[in-house]
């Protein structure tokens, strides 16, 4: 059981572009706001006033406790109306949020390798995985391997954080602009066979089509992996159902499993991508 | 009674049934109640209706389930619910221990199924009331709504009646042409109090890519978009039947609230505002309060339905 989440202000400490149209938001919080696991997230709300009505979901980018206060960090893309109204805000305003919300990874006691594989700004939550993994296994940390992707080299995000806590960087651009020339599945996909399923784990975000592909490369292969999945959310708590994902039953059937509540991060193979 | 006399009194009746105060937490914005716990102090609601159940569990619709339009949120959830047996089971229990009034919203494709629903509530125990969702297809009848119709949502009405004693709600459907026709029908087939609004029906398209935004194309209209149609109906209807009216519709401040009373509603529901807001029940019951206490009115009954002549 995850401890239970606050609905409370944030104060902004800093909110500057780092790669163009994604933003780093730093947010100081007090310290009753929980320690968040890595695959958490966030329902922001980028004005009090009624538009947009609704929060916006974010993954936790990295979390840090102090004394007095908490630092909270989210990585954002400016993708519409409501991340631009956020993308202009300044430092000392203020902020509503809920969290932390959700399932997040549940580290694989067994799994001595990493594999982490993020398309676009799904890097994100994947970056706090990789900051929590590796001082875990003092003296023996987890070994990561990571696959990012972007559409072109300017697209891509968040490299020099996950660098500094997982050297192992598989760079692609679809336009071949910087490292593999191609998607993130194709270059995962040819290296697939030289991870040992028995001490490996995948951890995947990004776009539907790239977990979707994922998904079929691993469909006959034992690798485990966890994927975080993005829906629309009104709630955040679990209550709207707003937030439908398509899992498979055992029975075969199709259900649906709410994104905040029983997710966001899910078993690859229980979606019905 | 209360101890203070600075204390203004909040109780309401909604016909046979009393509630400490006159907020209420709106069908299928509050989950079974246990997902606002943490939030929001059970016990002080005036009542919590749970999200609608019927005869037997329901998926509900594929995503996108949501859209956002400007101060509102379309929702085609499609009624998705665990079923009213698994409810009585799993949810009731937890709910039973509060003190607050538990109401269940019920809905069915027939109206058959509606009769069945409500008897297996009608036997569970801790439900104060049922809300009855009327804004719900009929399948025998090519899929109009139960509530569009006064001979249909009579029909209804009657055959809960006849499945339980528990206080009866019908909750209107404001896509009608004349909602207050339909609240004199069910006033008449015997339900105890009215609410609404339900959703009003609309749609949203996407543009760059010439769809639907939502899965199911057309949704359920909600937050403060609605309120104005809300209170113009609640206030129709006020002053056509004698029965309590509760109002709700994009009620999100104490403010909205306080409309809705002086037009003449007995007790307000909160929905979407609970979205944005997981405290929004508790800042609306506190700052009516607040309203009557700086007003000096010492019971709520002495502001519900005093809209003065313009
Ligand atoms: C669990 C979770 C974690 C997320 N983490 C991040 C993150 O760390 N960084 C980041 O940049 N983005 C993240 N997103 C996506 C982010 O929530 C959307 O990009 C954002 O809501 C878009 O809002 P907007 O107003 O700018 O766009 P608009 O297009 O104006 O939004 C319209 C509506 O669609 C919803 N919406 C649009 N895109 C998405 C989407 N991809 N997922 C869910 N809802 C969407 C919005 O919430 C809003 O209700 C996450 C989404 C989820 C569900
Ligand atoms: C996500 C969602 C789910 C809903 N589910 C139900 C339901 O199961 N039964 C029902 O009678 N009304 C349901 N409603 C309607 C609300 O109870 C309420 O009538 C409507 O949202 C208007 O109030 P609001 O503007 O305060 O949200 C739902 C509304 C929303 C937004
Ligand atoms: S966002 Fe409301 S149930 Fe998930």
């Amino acid at each position: 059981m995850h401890p239970v989440p606050l609905f409370i202000k944030g104060r902004i400490l800093d909110n500057l572009e780092a790669v163009r149209g994604h933003f780093l938001l730093r947010l100081k919080l007090p310290p009753a706001f929980h320690h968040p696991v890595p695959g958490q997230f966030v329902m922001i709300r980028v004005t009090e006033s009624q538009t947009p009505l609704l929060a916006r979901p974010m993954s936790i980018y990295a979390f840090e406790k102090g004394a007095g206060h908490s630092v909270l960090e989210i990585f954002y893309r400016v993708a519409g109306a409501g991340t631009r109204i956020l993308s202009g805000l300044k430092p000392g305003d203020e902020l509503s949020l809920l969290g932390p919300l959700g399932n997040g990874f549940s580290g694989n006691q067994e799994a001595r390798r990493a594999i982490l594989i993020a398309g676009g700004i799904g890097i994100s939550p994947l970056t706090f995985l990789a900051a929590s993994l590796s001082p875990i296994r003092e003296p023996f940390p987890v070994e990561m391997t990571a696959y990012v992707g972007a559409q072109r080299k300017e697209a891509l995000a968040g490299l020099d954080r996950l660098s500094a806590v997982c050297p192992d960087i598989r760079i692609c651009t679809d336009d071949g602009s910087m490292g593999y020339g191609g998607r993130v599945t194709e270059l995962f996909e040819r290296e697939l066979d030289a991870f040992d399923p028995q001490g490996c784990a995948v951890y995947a975000c990004g776009p539907r089509a790239m977990m979707k592909r994922l998904a079929e490369l691993l469909e006959k292969h034992p690798l485990p992996c966890q994927v975080s999945v993005e829906e629309r959310m009104a709630c955040g708590l679990g209550a709207c159902l707003g937030c439908a994902v398509a899992v498979r039953t055992p029975g075969g059937d199709v259900a649906f499993m709410r994104a905040c509540k029983d997710g966001p991060v899910f078993d690859i193979r229980r979606i019905d991508w | 009674m209360r101890p203070s006399s600075l204390q203004p009194s909040l109780s309401v009746d909604i016909g046979p049934l009393s509630l400490r105060n006159p907020v209420m937490t709106a069908s299928g914005t509050f989950g079974y109640g246990e997902e606002y716990a943490p939030f929001v102090d059970l016990n002080r609601l005036g009542a919590l209706i749970v999200k609608g159940l019927s005869l037997e569990p329901r998926a509900g619709n594929p995503p996108p389930r949501l859209a956002e339009t400007p101060s509102g949120l379309l929702n085609a959830v499609g009624l998705q619910n665990i079923g009213v047996k698994a409810f009585v089971k799993e949810k009731l229990p937890f709910l039973k221990e509060y003190s607050t009034a538990i109401i269940a919203n019920i809905f069915g494709e027939t109206v058959d199924e509606y009769g069945k629903v409500a008897e297996i509530l009608g036997m569970a125990d801790g439900l104060s009331a049922l809300e009855v969702n009327i804004s719900c297809p009929n399948v025998k009848k090519g899929g109009i709504a139960f509530g569009s119709s006064p001979e249909m949502a009579a029909e209804v009405t009657k055959r809960v009646r006849e499945a339980t004693d528990l206080p009866m709600i019908m909750k209107l459907s404001p896509n009608v042409t004349d909602i207050s026709h339909i609240a004199e029908s069910v006033e008449s087939a015997g339900a105890d109090a009215v609410s609404l609004i339900n959703t009003l029906a609309g749609m949203a398209v996407d543009v760059e890519h010439r769809k639907p935004v939502l899965y199911n194309v057309t949704g359920g209209l909600s937050g403060p978009a609605i309120k104005p149609v809300a209170l113009r109906m609640v206030w129709q209807v006020v002053n056509r039947v004698n029965i309590p009216v509760i109002g709700l519709g994009g009620i999100m401040c104490p403010n909205d609230a306080l409309e809705f009373l002086i037009v003449g509603a007995r007790a307000v529901e909160v929905g979407t505002a609970s979205f944005l807001n997981p405290h929004a029940t508790m800042n609306i019951l506190e700052g009516i309060e607040t309203y009557l206490r700086e007003h000096s009115i010492s019971d709520i009954g002495d502001l519900i339905g005093t809209l003065e002549r313009p």
